[in-house]
């Protein structure tokens, strides 16, 4: 049926349960609101891909910094260690953003689906480790003070962090923020392995730290798509009240829910998510 | 209190203060208590389209034109938006004169460069078009 044959109020009430549903999902999957909602949303809702990317940006936003001071207070991000990344990652946000609005939306929704069919590859295959050996600082990472002390809450002990392969960091956040900016996610997929796996971060102050660092990147590409007159509320307001009122309910569910098949789940929506934008991009399914 | 506290205690009443804004601008909006530049049954016909089609059929502004139309309930919630766009400037502009007064003049800077990159997104200079 033609998505014109509903009244217009359906389409933020229906909008507004599938985001309460992916707030619920993205925290038992541990992944941001932001790398499900831009394809799921811009695949099967009528709004173009445009006011979708926007919106998941802000989405992506109003996440990070609701979550941002409990992890700042508790120490489970680090300001030393995001602020000198985020300036690299925002400075490219905004060529993402840029470039995504200026590439022609069939490619950009192409692009959209192979990136999102990597990020359930990469969900699906990639390890963590909780704290990494072997960390030998460099110059780089230490002149920018990037080490510290946190406390693990589980184990009841300070952790010592240091980081190596900061140059190599920098270098891939300047790609996270260009994916950030042209797609409207969330970048916390590629945060957390970066940090945690190429330089040596204790899982979970890269999972914190990510946060932090996204509410950053996004807010710098956010502002382009609020320039450029992309950010319609009816898609907004809805989408973010959805994802920040099932976050809540997800947070509760926390303790019981089993997480690994709620992962699996997401791979799943994920890959189908990625297809369906992949399809729509090369035409074959709109 | 270290600077990440400062900065945690700035970044939760802002995004609180953000966050009340942009839900009470919305429910305003959609429940018609302030009147809207595009109906809301029309709706459907502009958020299907190219951002450069729906600018140019339905006349929104672009940049911070919108700040002209606060009459209007789409551009209310844009406060909302706007205030989450710039709580993070906020935050690090707070932290600054503490990093400063206490000679970390490399985190100064580091400091420095991301307002100015925030505040140039921010300032509508760098929105291209197609």
């Amino acid at each position: 049926m033609e998505a014109a044959a509903f009244p217009w109020w359906i389409w933020p009430l229906a909008l507004f349960a599938v985001t309460f549903l992916l707030g619920i999902v993205a925290v038992l999957a541990g992944v941001g609101g932001g790398v499900l909602f831009v394809p799921i949303v811009g695949g099967f809702f009528p709004f173009h891909l445009d006011f979708v990317r926007g919106a998941g940006l802000l989405l992506a936003l109003s996440g990070a910094l609701s979550a941002g001071p409990a992890l700042l207070r508790g120490g489970l991000a680090s300001l030393r260690l995001a602020m000198p990344l985020a300036v690299v990652g925002s400075i490219t946000s905004i060529g993402g953003a840029l470039l995504g609005l200026a590439l022609p939306t069939s490619f950009v929704q192409a692009a959209l689906g192979v990136t999102i069919l990597a990020i359930a590859t990469l969900m699906w295959r990639s390890k963590k480790s909780e704290h990494p050996g072997g960390v030998r600082p460099d110059a780089l990472g230490e002149a920018l003070h990037m080490h510290g002390v946190y406390h693990d809450p589980a184990s009841g002990r300070d952790v010592d962090w240091r980081v190596h392969r900061t140059a190599a960091g920098f270098f891939a956040f300047a790609g996270i923020g260009v994916l950030a900016g042209m797609f409207g996610l969330g970048a916390g997929w590629a945060n957390v392995p970066v940090f945690n796996l190429l330089m040596g971060v204790p899982l979970k102050l890269s999972v914190g730290t990510s946060g932090f660092l996204l509410s950053v990147i996004d807010t710098s590409a956010a502002w382009i798509y609020v320039n450029r007159g992309a950010v319609l509320p009816i898609i907004v307001a809805p989408s973010i009240i959805g994802v920040m009122l099932g976050a809540k309910i997800g947070a509760r569910l926390l303790r019981v829910a089993p997480a690994a098949t709620v992962r699996r789940i997401v791979i799943v929506l994920l890959l189908a998510a990625g297809a369906r934008a992949l399809l729509k991009g090369l035409g074959w399914w709109n | 209190m270290n600077d990440q506290q400062v900065y945690a205690r700035w970044l939760d009443w802002g995004t609180r203060l953000s966050l009340a804004v942009l839900v009470a601008a919305f429910l305003a909006y959609v429940f018609g208590l302030t009147p809207a530049a595009l109906p809301l049954a029309e709706m459907p016909r502009f958020w299907r389209l190219p951002l450069e089609h729906y600018l140019a059929l339905s006349g929104s502004p672009t940049g911070w034109g919108w700040v002209a139309m606060l009459d209007k309930g789409e551009y209310q919630n844009l406060v909302g938006v706007a205030l989450l766009g710039l709580v993070t400037v906020v935050c690090y502009l707070r932290v600054l004169p503490l990093l400063l007064a206490r000679r970390e003049r490399l985190q100064a800077a580091i400091v420095a460069a991301q307002v100015l990159v925030l505040l140039l997104a921010a300032s509508g200079l760098l929105a291209g078009g197609h």
